[in-house]
């Protein structure tokens, strides 16, 4: 089976200075992938690479075998979506209005139809609105829909920018750190929503600092250091990997130990 | 403890404020009379003559103390609305005796006769603003109750003729059909004031919005009552030949700056050579209307040629629009600029014997329809109507029709794009918007409403010159956008209408109506840059904002206004 | 021959005026990102207030002295502006300086109006244009065929001269490294202890000095000033800013210098004269901004998630 979205060989390079070298990825369907590595180490810049914002140096992008469009409007449209690691909704758009943003891509009304607005125009109108209130219920945030977004609690607005990215019924979801700023409840609750995003058919990458959360939730992991793959595997490969520990944790190994004892006592219990 | 303070200062200012009302203002006596008369008090005989700023003042310190003492929601809007709206009207007057009624004297004790009445209340409005403002700021107040159809549609009814009356009036306020009368312009404004606190104590109660809200609930009712009541202000005091001319050029600029609305208000992108596109609409009507000047010497009908102004105006659009795909924001406010200044040069040098050069196109042939010359006075049923209806008709058909076109638009999955590109480009390209299109769409879109309203400008006019489509035009549009308040109709209308009104009613002052805009920018900027009235999503965003005390509110209206009227009185 | 030589000689004075009002746009810009509409409004401040300077300030005989009332016309004019620059960065933009792009922009706008028209009603006979003494009037160089006129000349030498001074000044002074520093990352300029707040002022003060000279330079030159010269000669500043690649300060010169040059050889050679120099120079500037946004010398702006 050819994975959803796979990533060859991606290089960036600015100005001479290269940000990603030779960094590969696949993501098979159905499955959870999450990508790790310290500050800097090229996560997002890689991201802008599988959204189409950046065009890779060399090496390039396939989504379900095809080359990814050069415009991230298209990469969306092809199906895949993503959220923003400094939360970036349309601060004066209502809940509503900002899943029903998603949906632009999925709704055909061309000018003169939104123009005139016909039985046409109605039918896909009520049709993304029903989509759209669908998904806010799927993410709980049922109730707030006429509030404005930038009035909503921080991880309400988390769950938004994950509803609008899902408006767009892509086939991979993209998330740069859905739990940054979370209380431990909050990032449960996140676990849980993005398990029920995969039960759906959506496959997703991650990129989190909390290796705990990625742990727990991957399928597999790969991890970023000054922009090369260091190692790729399931969560328990990687744990255990010692090349991990030092390059990425930079801490004393006996002290990660104790930390990642403490993350499968947790998964435990 | 602050809070203490404001019942007593409240209180004490309204009792201020209706003593300084009472007072004699004046002791001079004014080309044809005493300004206003010092002795009598034409309360109810004349409730909008002279001595009418008396009244609202009356009114207005009346309403001061019965809101300090009766509890009602939100007080401090009610009172600082009231207290603006005094200030306003002891200000302006204040400014106008002084300045064109003989200096200080006027207003001291010259004669022997002591005048402080406008003194005293300006400190009364003061005080009573000082005592508004000590308390603590609330949320707004939402009235959530909704009625059975018949009983909302009753209601706006009501409320749309309300307004209907209140703009006649103010029309007329002090002064009928634009007959030179010395004190129309303190005379205005002090009515504006009065109608200013009197909105903004209906806004603290939260009515103006549930009427809106209603009005949302039953849009096509709405549209329906609001042309009807715009068909019938030729039946109205207004009805002359003055009133109509000018009413027709507020529905032109009004049309165009709805157009300019939807390039700034919902795409939020900067045009500083729109009325270009106008002018662009203009032409075209003109050489296709077989004026005698003009280059082609065929004559189409106006609706013919009318389309093909707002084709050509459109076509020119997207390709000024174009640059959009490869320049954003200050620069293409630049762009837009070098468009508009390009488009004032060439039409000066008359190129291709297009523009008629300085000479411009004159004598546009009149309209003319199933033989009604659109400039005579018709007469329907044996009532004698202004000169100039039919032209205010197809007006008011346009500005409805512009209407139609920017509520559509804006509530549909494009107007929601236009927003989200406002909101943050880079964002709504990651959700699947194509952003280079929809701009230059909306440029199209906006260029070629500004072109259908040049051709009816040039027609109304009967004259196309590149004159009227210069640069300050343009700032006067964007003005009108953005003191009406940006990405909403009634805004642009309002705008619109205050800017166009305004010179006309101010006549004294017209010589600093650019002074004042250029000054409205500013104030507006720093202050309410959603405008006066704001968009739906906007207000929400400002009821928060009010809470931490971070808005000021109705000093926006007000105030420009005043500092207007000092400038003059300087 | 002659003739080309002739307008590029005018190109070049008219360029060197264009500088230094170019100056105070790329400076600005360069600092808060802010096109600030408005200066062009302060070199037709300076330019009255050196022509108010001699009305009403200098004894009929020092009227007559160039080197006696033209430093005293400069000098007052630079301070109109300056003034007005700082009344206008401190009301109208300081308060802006966290509002959306948009708000600024237009405030900008707004107070360029308001100048135009405050200055029209305010200054005795501005309703119509108001004559210029010639104060500099030595005789014209000749050279060859071609006239260059004294005033004109010494346009050109000033805004060179102030050009250079400025150039070295931002290069090498203490305030200078602060101001490039500020351009280049406010931020970290500010914890660095620099007063972000000085910087501007500062930028927004010598922007307005520059731009007072050369409008009192203007008024020697053109020999009548009205209410507003600033506009439309602003504009040509900001498009020789833009193309010169807008907060370089070497390409604003030479910016000028082309729009100068452009001009005056339009005058003469392109289709329409005189009539259209404008409007190639706003195509010029439309096509810098499509093609070429960081103008000739400026750098390319890095694309940021």
């Amino acid at each position: 089976m050819t994975p959803v979205l796979q990533a060859r060989d991606v290089s960036m390079v600015f100005g001479g200075l290269a940000a990603l070298k030779n960094v590969s990825l696949d993501l098979d369907e159905g499955k959870i992938v999450g990508l790790i590595g310290p500050n800097g180490a090229g996560k997002t810049t890689f991201f802008n690479c599988l959204t189409g914002l950046y065009t890779p140096t060399t090496g390039q992008v396939l989504l379900k075998g095809d080359p990814l469009p050069g415009d991230p409007a298209a990469v969306t449209d092809a199906g895949v979506a993503r959220t923003f690691q400094n939360i970036r909704l349309f601060p004066s758009m209502t809940v509503l209005e900002n899943v029903l943003l998603g949906r632009h891509v999925r709704m055909k009304q061309g000018p003169l139809s939104s123009l005139f607005h016909g039985p046409a125009f109605r039918r896909g109108e009520a049709a993304a609105r029903d989509r759209a209130r669908e998904l806010l219920a799927f993410v709980g945030l049922g109730k707030v829909e006429d509030e404005l977004s930038r009035n909503l609690p921080y991880g309400d607005q988390r769950r938004l920018e994950i509803a609008r990215a899902l408006a767009t019924d892509p086939a991979v979801l993209l998330l740069d750190e859905p739990t940054a700023g979370m209380n431990p409840q909050e990032t449960e609750a996140a676990r849980q929503l993005i398990f029920r995003i995969r039960d759906t058919g959506v496959s997703v990458v991650v990129i989190e600092h909390d290796t705990k959360f990625i742990f727990t939730l991957c399928d597999r992991v790969s991890v970023l250091v000054q922009g090369e793959l260091l190692v790729e595997g399931t969560p328990d490969e990687v744990r255990g990997d010692p090349r991990v520990v030092e390059a990425y944790l930079g801490k004393p190994p006996e002290e990660v130990e104790a930390e990642l004892q403490a993350v499968q006592e947790g998964e435990q219990s | 403890m602050k809070t203490a303070m404001a019942r007593p200062l409240s209180a004490i200012g309204s009792v201020v404020l209706i003593i300084g009302a009472l007072l004699p203002w004046a002791t001079f006596v004014l080309n044809d009379g005493p300004y206003p008369d010092k002795a009598t008090l034409e309360f109810f005989d004349a409730p909008f003559g002279l001595s009418s700023f008396r009244l609202y003042l009356e009114i207005l310190g009346l309403a001061g103390i019965v809101f300090t003492f009766v509890p009602v929601r939100d007080k401090i809007r009610v009172l600082k609305s009231i207290g603006w709206g005094a200030a306003g009207i002891s200000v302006v007057n204040l400014l106008f005796i002084a300045g064109d009624g003989g200096g200080l004297g006027a207003i001291t004790a010259a004669d022997g006769v002591p005048a402080f009445g406008s003194i005293v209340a300006v400190v009364g409005s003061a005080v009573l603003l000082f005592g508004a403002y000590q308390l603590p700021p609330e949320p707004l107040t939402v009235i959530d109750s909704k009625l059975p159809w018949w009983a909302e549609w009753l209601i706006l009814l009501a409320a749309f003729v309300a307004l209907l009356f209140l703009i006649t009036e103010t029309l007329t306020a002090g002064g009928h059909s634009g007959v030179s009368d010395p004190y129309i312009g303190p005379l205005f404004l002090s009515y504006l004031s009065a109608v200013g606190a009197l909105l903004g104590v209906l806004h603290a109660f939260g009515v103006t919005e549930w009427i809106s809200d209603m009005s949302e609930r039953h849009r096509v009712f709405s549209i329906v009552v609001l042309v009807l009541c715009a068909v019938a202000v030729p039946f109205t005091s207004v009805g002359n030949d003055y009133w109509m001319t000018i009413t027709a050029n507020i529905g032109v600029y009004a049309a165009t700056a709805i157009g300019l609305n939807i390039v700034v208000g919902l795409a939020g992108l900067l045009d500083l050579g729109y009325v270009a596109f106008m002018g662009i609409g203009a032409f075209v009507a003109a050489n296709l209307s077989g004026a005698v000047a003009a280059e082609f010497h065929i004559q189409l009908p106006f609706i013919v040629a009318a389309i093909a102004s707002g084709i050509v105006a459109g076509v020119f659009g997207a390709v000024v629009g174009s640059p959009t795909l490869r320049v954003r924001g200050d620069y293409l406010a630049i762009v837009t600029l070098a468009f508009g200044e390009i488009f004032v040069r060439v039409s000066q040098n008359n190129i291709g014997g297009l523009t008629g050069g300085s000479n411009a196109i004159p004598n546009i042939p009149d309209l003319s329809l199933f033989g009604a010359q659109f400039n005579d006075a018709p007469t329907i049923g044996g009532l004698q109507l202004p000169g100039g209806v039919l032209y205010y008709f197809l007006i008011v058909l346009l500005v409805a029709l512009v209407m139609f076109v920017f509520g559509n638009l804006k509530n549909s999955r494009i107007g929601r794009a236009w927003i989200a590109i406002r909101e943050d480009e880079d964002v709504a390209r990651a959700m699947g918007v194509k952003t280079g299109k929809l701009k230059i769409l909306a440029f199209m879109t906006g260029a070629t409403l500004a072109g259908l309203a040049g051709a009816v400008f040039a027609h109304k006019l009967a004259t196309a010159s590149y004159d009227s489509f210069q640069f300050n035009q343009s700032v006067t549009l964007l003005a009108a956008v953005i003191l009406g308040g940006m990405g909403t109709i009634p805004g642009a209308v309002l705008g619109a209408a205050l800017l166009f009104v305004l010179p006309e009613e101010l006549r004294q002052f017209k010589d600093y109506r650019l002074l004042f805009f250029g000054l409205a920018l500013v104030v507006i900027m720093r202050f309410r840059p959603q405008g006066l009235i704001a968009d739906r999503h906007r207000r929400a965003e400002l009821a928060d904002e009010d809470t931490t005390g971070e808005s000021l509110d109705d000093t926006a209206i007000k105030e420009p206004v005043a500092v207007a009227a000092k400038e003059a009185g300087a | 021959m002659a003739t080309l030589l002739q307008q590029i000689v005018n190109g070049l004075i008219f360029g060197g005026l264009i500088a230094m009002v170019a100056l105070g746009y790329t400076m600005v810009y360069g600092i808060i990102q802010l096109i600030n509409f408005a200066h062009g409004e302060i070199f037709m401040t300076g330019a009255f207030g050196g022509l108010a300077v001699y009305t009403w300030l200098l004894p009929a005989e020092a009227q007559k002295i160039w080197y006696v009332a033209l430093p005293a016309m400069m000098v007052g004019g630079a301070i109109v502006s300056l003034v007005v620059a700082l009344l206008m960065e401190r009301l109208a933009y300081r308060p802006l300086r966290n509002a959306p792009r948009l708000a600024p922009l237009i405030t900008a706008l707004g107070v360029s109006v308001f100048l135009q028209e405050l200055t029209r009603i305010v200054y005795p006979g501005a309703n119509s244009a108001v004559p210029f003494p010639n104060v500099f009037s030595a005789a014209p160089v000749h050279i060859g065929s071609i006239t260059i006129p004294s005033s004109g000349l010494l346009m050109l030498v000033v805004s060179v001269v102030l050009s250079v001074v400025l150039q070295t000044y931002v290069n090498r002074s203490r305030m200078g490294r602060a101001m490039r520093a500020t351009a280049q990352d406010p931020d970290t300029s500010r914890l660095m202890g620099i007063n972000p707040d000085r910087v501007i002022v500062l930028t927004f003060g010598i922007g307005a000095v520059l731009a007072g000279i050369g409008g009192v330079l203007y008024g020697t030159y053109i020999n009548n000033v009205d209410p507003y010269i600033g506009f439309q000669n602003g504009l040509f500043a900001f498009a020789a800013a833009v193309l010169g690649g807008i907060g370089s300060i070497r390409g604003a010169v030479i910016g000028a210098f082309v729009i100068g040059l452009i001009k005056n050889i339009a005058d003469i050679y392109l289709p329409g004269g005189t009539a259209y120099d404008y409007v190639w120079i706003f195509i010029l500037l439309i096509a810098v901004l499509v093609f070429r946004p960081q103008g000739l010398f400026g750098e390319v702006e890095r694309v940021r998630a």
